[in-house]
């Protein structure tokens, strides 16, 4: 019983602390765009040619799809800082020393991560009823078919996603911005496997079977089509009516199934757990988070500062700085910025940003929609830094109390990042100036500028590096790599070269510019 | 060189007055700025080092507003907030020259200037460890070492000795005494012990306003003859302490000696011994209490 008191008010307290801050309100906001997209038909399900009346059924399917694919990948890193938030505050190191086992640790923060998961849900379930009215095509509302699926469909999938966040917070190397990036293509890996297995998560597979049947039913014949997403063909308007799923055995198994992973998962991260006990880490200490002084000096104070470092103190005395010292150089910045950027990167970093660089340069067209994405991938774990670096590392009372923050050392960090592009893309740059090619380098170079001006941005505005991830993740996935030729920021996809796309991403990296400055002014005024 | 503080208050969220009305005038010397939890001391030191603007009155770095024109106190200041972090993949060395970069200063100084405060933080040693595998007391030595970096005139630290063990926190103490002789060094802490060994002026602060501003030895003339000590057998501490607000009590093989202070002698036998700044710091934040309770 007291253990089940424990859980609760591990969750509880959690709980509390995440919605009370102003990031959860955004993240609900998000649910309500999210929602309204659905709503306006901006967000759209077709099986074959058709697709069904917005009914109760139909909506609660509709959104339900959307929640698991869109909701289960943000969801993530909306999640993602449960114990991240205990080691930095210090709360982890007095948790550590209660009777509060490992698995009771783990468990109350997945239950914890599930509430925020089911918070964003509840609001879709009630965008599902605005997204029925809206459409108009049936307003009776029925509560069971359009709420179980969000039970049957959503709970298991966000349990499952509440699990990973806390494992992979767990994992030394996946709780920083590696994990981030892990989590993007462990998801967008486990969709298309998940339908053809019985372990589907977004449930996709598992009401593509019913739903073609039903279309079989009302026409006669039904391809395997399938689309969730944006559809803006809408000349294709057959309809038909669906009642809501047949919740079978099988599905019911498979939901059930997903449950017990999400449990062995909570299970699994007790075993990696350090119970914020630094010396198990794996490796180096850990070196994400805000180590903050004040915290160590409160009695944490890790030994090795004993008189075994430290020779017997010397009196010493300060000499006055030469006259003319004080002069600012920016290149000296720059140096300072490009260390700080690449500092801490191992030999084989270099090494693979090297060998996508010959491979740009060297690999006929077709390969090079691959690599240069790839490369342009490879360092956004540095760009995603930027901005955020002070926050993040509790440098900003340090750095921001220096002359001129905004005009010496922001431009230097922009620079910094805006060479790393040019450096690490330079490969496909070159064979694009050599060819001639001048419309594609001119795109290109607006890839370099755009990559870490939106890292400025989004770092300054967020204080933190997750946000740039997931963007620019999604970006680079949906445009350059998949050939989304409106998403090309980087000049991948030729036929947006040619139609004027980067002329786009050239006034969205104006915009993000000035919103970087802005959100640094407003780091250095709001302090 | 003079900072002027005139009528600085700031307000937070919850129309909460962090300090108010706070007017003082400084020269070169150490100003210990002396209060409890919350008084203000951290919000005052951050307004003076521009990192948060004042929502009331101003501060004058030489006659400049410096809300108005923070670069040009900036240039010559050095900051050591309570809470500050470091890039734990750099070295000490790098973490200074990125400092050093920062504030402008050219990089041939820069590295001599880097050495030198190795040697006096006593980090020689560990100049080529990361950052992130110091101890506390390391890193806020570090912080110590980046503040002194541009020389700087106006030196503000809060906290400077939390984490220090004792023989740095003597080291630091002294470097500060040397310090003060031409520059205004501004020196925020619980520790009393420590404003006794540096400070040339002390600014007692309470809920956000000045108590009194003096010179250390008027503070303790302000209680001569006030501090009274007796001893008192142990099983009566408990009910003395009800009695009398006790700032000290030290047990001896006689018994237990309480140390009050007070107008009058609290018991017959009480003798009077010479004040400490702790006493004199007492009477003043009691005497400003009972005003405000009154």
């Amino acid at each position: 019983m007291s253990q089940a008191r424990a859980l609760y008010h591990l969750m509880r307290a959690d709980f509390l602390e995440r919605v009370r801050r102003y990031s959860f309100l955004i993240t609900l906001g998000l649910a309500v765009w999210l929602g309204w997209a659905v709503s306006t038909g901006k967000l759209k399900l077709w099986i074959s040619d058709t697709r069904g009346l917005y009914n109760s059924a139909w909506v609660g399917l509709l959104m339900v799809l959307v929640v698991n694919t869109f909701v289960s990948l943000v969801g993530f890193y909306v999640v993602k800082n449960t114990l991240e938030r205990d080691r930095r505050t210090g709360v982890g190191q007095i948790l550590a020393t209660t009777p509060m086992s490992k698995v009771l640790y783990t468990m109350g923060k997945t239950l914890s991560n599930l509430a925020v998961l089911v918070a964003m849900v509840a609001v879709l379930a009630g965008m599902a009823v605005v997204a029925q009215f809206v459409a108009g095509e049936d307003t009776h509302i029925q509560l069971v078919p359009l709420l179980m699926p969000f039970l049957v469909f959503c709970l298991p999938a966000m349990a499952l996603v509440a699990a990973f966040a806390v494992l992979f917070e767990t994992i030394p190397f996946l709780k920083g911005g590696f994990g981030n990036v892990a989590w993007f293509f462990l998801f967008t890996a486990m969709m298309p496997l998940g339908i053809k297995s019985k372990l589907d998560v977004v449930g996709l597979g598992l009401v593509q079977k019913q739903l073609k049947a039903a279309v079989v039913k009302a026409f006669g014949t039904a391809s395997d089509h399938f689309v969730l997403g944006a559809v803006d063909n809408e000349t294709r308007t057959r309809t038909f009516r669906w009642d809501g799923m047949h919740w079978t055995r099988e599905i019911l198994l498979s939901r059930l199934t997903l449950l017990v992973i999400a449990l062995g998962i909570a299970l699994l991260a007790a075993l990696f757990f350090d119970r914020f006990d630094v010396s198990r880490s794996w490796g180096r200490r850990p070196s994400t988070g805000r180590d903050l002084v004040a915290v160590a000096a409160n009695g944490l104070v890790p030994a090795g500062d004993g008189a075994a470092v430290q020779p017997a103190p010397v009196p010493v005395h300060l000499h006055p700085l030469p006259a003319g010292s004080r002069r600012f150089h920016f290149l000296d910045m720059l140096r300072a910025e490009l260390r700080l950027l690449l500092k801490g990167q191992r030999w084989w970093w270099y090494a693979i940003a090297a060998g996508l660089v010959v491979a740009g340069f060297l690999v006929p067209e077709a390969g090079r929609k691959i690599v240069s994405p790839l490369a342009w991938l490879w360092p956004v774990l540095l760009w995603s830094s930027m901005g955020a670096r002070e926050a993040r590392f509790g440098t900003d009372g340090l750095v921001f109390s220096a002359a001129w923050p905004l005009q010496r050392q922001l431009p230097a960090a922009w620079l910094a990042g805006f060479l790393l592009a040019l450096v690490t893309g330079s490969g496909v740059g070159l064979r694009l100036a050599i060819s001639g090619n001048w419309s594609g380098a001119g795109a290109w170079l607006i890839g370099a500028l755009f990559i870490p001006t939106c890292a400025l941005a989004m770092g300054t505005w967020s204080g933190s590096s997750k946000l740039f991830e997931v963007v620019y993740l999604l970006l680079w996935y949906i445009g350059p790599l998949n050939q989304t030729r409106a998403l090309d920021f980087m000049g991948a996809v030729p036929v947006a070269v040619k139609s004027g796309v980067p002329l786009v991403w050239l006034a969205a990296t104006v915009a993000l510019g000035v919103a970087g400055v802005a959100g640094r002014k407003r780091q250095l005024a709001g302090r | 060189m003079k900072l002027t503080i005139e009528g600085v208050g700031k307000r937070y969220k919850g129309n909460f007055w962090g300090l108010r009305e706070f007017s003082l005038e400084l020269g070169p010397g150490v100003l210990g700025l002396l209060g409890p939890n919350g008084a203000g001391k951290s919000t005052l030191m951050r307004i003076l080092a521009t990192i948060t603007k004042p929502t009331e009155g101003r501060a004058l770095w030489n006659g400049t507003d410096i809300a108005l024109s923070p670069n040009e106190l900036r240039s010559g200041l050095g900051y050591l907030p309570q809470d500050f972090g470091v890039y734990p993949n750099l070295n000490a060395v790098e973490f200074l020259e990125y400092m050093a970069a920062v504030k402008g200063l050219d990089a041939s100084a820069a590295r001599r200037r880097i050495e030198e405060l190795l040697v006096l933080v006593n980090l020689t040693e560990a100049r080529k460890r990361p950052l992130g595998g110091y101890s506390g007391g390391m890193k806020q030595r570090i912080g110590i070492a980046q503040a002194l970096l541009n020389d700087p005139q106006l030196l503000i630290v809060d906290e400077p000795t939390v984490g220090l063990d004792p023989e740095e926190r003597v080291r630091f103490r002294n470097l500060l005494s040397d310090l003060g002789g031409e520059r205004i060094v501004i020196l925020s802490t619980h520790i009393v012990s420590d404003v006794e060994a540096t400070a040339t002026g002390i600014a007692l602060i309470d809920q956000g306003r000045l108590l009194a501003y003096a010179a250390p030895e008027e503070l303790l003339r302000r209680v001569e003859g006030k501090v009274w000590e007796w001893v008192i057998p142990s099983a009566e501490l408990p009910a003395a302490r009800e009695k009398w607000k006790i700032s000290n009590a030290i047990r001896r093989a006689d018994g237990v000696h309480a140390r009050v202070v007070s107008e009058r002698p609290p018991v017959a036998d009480a003798r009077s011994v010479p004040p400490s700044l702790e006493d004199a710091y007492l009477a003043v934040l009691e005497g400003s209490r009972s005003k405000v309770a009154a």
